[in-house]
């Protein structure tokens, strides 16, 4: 047996190239015991590549991968019982119940599983004699959560959990996934909503085109990367574009005549609203905000999380 | 390998199999069907080409046991014809192809005969039959080799050819006996490269297969648990064809080891082609129409329906290449000739085409992302 290791996951200088495609180029993290590690990365950034690589199904390129100090090239046995996986797109037999189901996988690990206990941690019990092809995309994706326990894992994957459900159904997820959280489990969840990442994860790595462009918790990636406030005003005429533009703030029109503004502190926002009332001008709406991941995500990479942005609130 | 994990998917798949009604119907009731439809067909056909009318011109003892020895030892049923009756007329009238006439004197040249050697008694059997009937010269060698046996007999010398004999009269069996082992090797080919091709497909596609991969069950306990969910099917849709036909067509086939055994070797052999063919199939879709490609022309040149004999040249020397035709020999001679040579040196053809197939499939199965 190794060695107990510090992380539950190492990962140094991986590369994985498909042919001419370089899809993870030379990535170097750590996972701790026991935190939520998200990927943060738009389609096609190396997502799923990389995390198969840890799961061990996977051959790569080069670097070197460990989970639990194995050796994930030559360990995959002891690898394999020790992790539970909620792959991509997830799937289960069609006519098989959800209780059948999580016996099934409970007997290929041979172990005594608390299924009712799991079928009670997903919020499940209504449907547990429902065949899979029944249940909705929210179930089927809570049965596979509970699929990926039935080992009681070490380490358990979440390769974008939420992808494709309604934010009813999303929300539910998420409240399994910070039960998990709760339970002190290493997680490896992937993602493409930085809302899923900033409210789950511990650390955040932002993934792009195969590279680790950042990495930290969601605070300090936003403290680091996106240290302002984003102010909007609705103006009741063009003279207040004037009046913050000669503050030397550089504001900006939206395409709702919005004025947008960023300011480093507070009290910069009490100085716009009262250039604005000594000059008689009036705005009808006012937003300070705090600026989240999908800007850090855009500061760094010049490109959108997601091509349309608001995804979330029009499914 | 690791059989609580074989048995898991097993039970996974049957169940699966059990709750998905339509495809349960198609696997097991089709083939009763074509069973039944054709058997019914035929049936017609079968009694009457050993139906045998007899006109006794002589009417006693001796011609009456002659009459009882063609029914049991040409196993024909006999129809009696009033001596009064004109022989030529009757055969033109109803629809008999053949009536024999035992002639009158029948008893008193047998006693001339066996009593005092008189060597020149004779007796002429008649055979009034219409040439145009297809099946009337196939009856006259069984009548022939009868009353060849009855002569023997009456010499009091052994048989010298008895194993001819015998021969002749074994190969007599019913469409419907020929059909049925034939339709079962079909029918287990089918549902092994169907349920292969169709299940593997499905579920590649879906990622259950990625899914399996990341748990302890390995590439050989899932190969291992498909053979053992499709020789579980073909063992119950080969029993519930045998029923039907000992039921409603009362058959007469042997059944003994060989059976299960090429039921077994026709599931490696095609559960085999399928998982080749799942290798370069992705869609479940064009998986189907793949095996719908192979599945036909084996079916219909192989000889499953009707004897290849029947085929031009050509295609016969193709159906000898194929697995399917090996299949159909062996459960034949099994079940029909109860020929355990030509049983045996068909499963050594079906055995190592299963062997090979089978090998190349297990290589062909991707478990793990390969790229
Ligand atoms: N088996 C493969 N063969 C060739 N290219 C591949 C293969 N798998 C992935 N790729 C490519 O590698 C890149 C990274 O893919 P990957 O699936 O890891 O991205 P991802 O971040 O998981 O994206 P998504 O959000 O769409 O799941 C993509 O450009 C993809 O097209
Ligand atoms: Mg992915």
């Amino acid at each position: 047996m190794t060695k107990e290791a510090e992380y539950a996951i190492e990962v140094d200088r991986l590369t994985k190239r498909y042919g001419d495609l370089q899809a993870v180029n030379d990535i170097s993290f750590n996972v701790s015991k026991g935190e939520v590690f998200a990927f943060l990365g738009p389609n096609g950034a190396g997502k799923t590549t990389t995390v198969e690589i840890i799961e061990t199904i996977r051959p790569f390129t080069s670097g070197r991968v460990t989970l639990l100090g194995m050796d994930v090239t030559k360990k995959k046995r002891d690898i394999v019982q020790r992790i539970g996986v909620l792959p991509q797109g997830f799937s289960s037999f069609d006519r098989i119940t959800v209780r059948e189901t999580l016996q099934y996988y409970s007997r290929l690990f041979n172990v005594k599983t608390d299924i009712d206990g799991l079928i009670e941690l997903v919020n499940l019990r209504d449907k547990a004699k429902e065949q899979y092809k029944n249940l909705s995309g929210g179930l089927k994706q809570r049965l596979g959560i509970a699929i990926a326990l039935v080992n009681d894992p070490e380490v358990v994957f979440l390769d974008e959990p939420t992808t494709g459900l309604d934010p009813r159904a999303r929300h539910e997820v998420w409240e399994v996934l910070l039960g998990l959280k709760k339970k002190g489990k290493t997680v490896f969840l992937t993602t493409h909503y930085m809302e899923e990442a900033e409210l789950l994860a511990d650390t955040v790595a932002i993934i792009s085109k195969g590279k680790i462009i950042a990495m930290g918790s969601p605070v300090e990636l936003i403290e680091r990367n996106a240290n302002y406030l984003a102010l909007t005003l609705r103006p009741v005429d063009d003279k207040v574009f004037e009046i913050v533009r000669q503050m030397g703030l550089g504001p900006v029109l939206d395409t709702h005549k919005n004025i947008r503004v960023r300011v480093e502190h507070t009290y910069d926002v009490q100085k716009i609203l009262n250039a604005i009332k000594e000059s008689g001008a009036g705005y009808l709406g006012l937003d300070v905000r705090k600026p989240n991941l999908e800007e850090v995500f855009l500061k760094l990479t010049g490109e959108a999380l997601r091509e349309v942005p608001g995804e979330m609130e029009t499914e | 390998m690791n059989p609580r994990i074989i048995f898991a998917n097993l039970i996974v798949k049957l169940t699966g199999f059990y709750r998905e009604k339509t495809t349960m119907f198609f696997t097991f009731a089709f083939p009763i069907i074509l069973i039944l439809v054709f058997g019914t067909i035929f049936m017609s056909q079968d009694s009457m080409e050993y139906r045998l009318s007899v006109q006794d011109l002589d009417q006693t003892q001796a011609s009456i046991d002659a009459v009882k020895t063609l029914e049991t030892k040409g196993k024909f049923k006999i129809t009696t014809v009033d001596p009064a009756i004109d022989a030529r007329q009757y055969v033109m009238d109803s629809k008999v192809n053949l009536l024999l006439v035992i002639p009158k004197g029948f008893e008193k040249y047998l006693i001339q005969r066996t009593t005092f050697n008189d060597n020149n008694a004779s007796v002429t059997i008649t055979y009034v039959y219409d040439p145009s009937s297809s099946s009337v010269m196939t009856k006259i060698q069984i009548l022939n080799a009868v009353l060849a046996g009855i002569n023997q007999r009456i010499a009091g010398k052994p048989p010298f050819l008895r194993s001819a004999e015998r021969s002749i009269l074994t190969r007599k069996y019913r469409f419907i006996e020929f059909f049925v082992p034939g339709i079962i090797a079909m029918s287990v080919m089918t549902l092994s490269l169907f349920g292969t091709v169709d299940s593997d497909t499905e579920l590649r596609q879906k990622g259950v297969i990625r899914k399996l991969s990341t748990t302890p069950i390995t590439r050989t306990d899932w190969i291992l648990s498909n053979i053992l969910y499709n020789f579980t099917l073909a063992v119950i849709s080969t029993i519930a064809m045998l029923l039907v036909s000992y039921a409603v067509f009362d058959v007469s086939l042997h059944i003994d080891a060989w059976l299960p055994a090429f039921v077994l070797l026709d599931v490696f052999a095609f559960v085999g082609t399928g998982m080749i063919l799942t290798r370069f199939v992705k869609e479940a879709q064009s998986a189907a129409a793949a095996a719908n490609a192979i599945s036909y022309p084996l079916m219909f040149l192989s000889g499953s329906f009707f004897p290849i004999e029947l085929m031009p040249g050509l295609l016969q020397k193709i159906a000898r290449t194929l697995p399917l035709f090996y299949v159909n020999e062996g459960l034949r001679a099994s079940m029909i000739f109860q020929d355990n040579l030509a049983a045996l040196k068909a499963s050594a053809v079906i055995g190592v085409y299963a062997a090979v197939v089978f090998v190349l499939g297990i290589m062909a199965t991707k478990w793990e992302e390969g790229t």
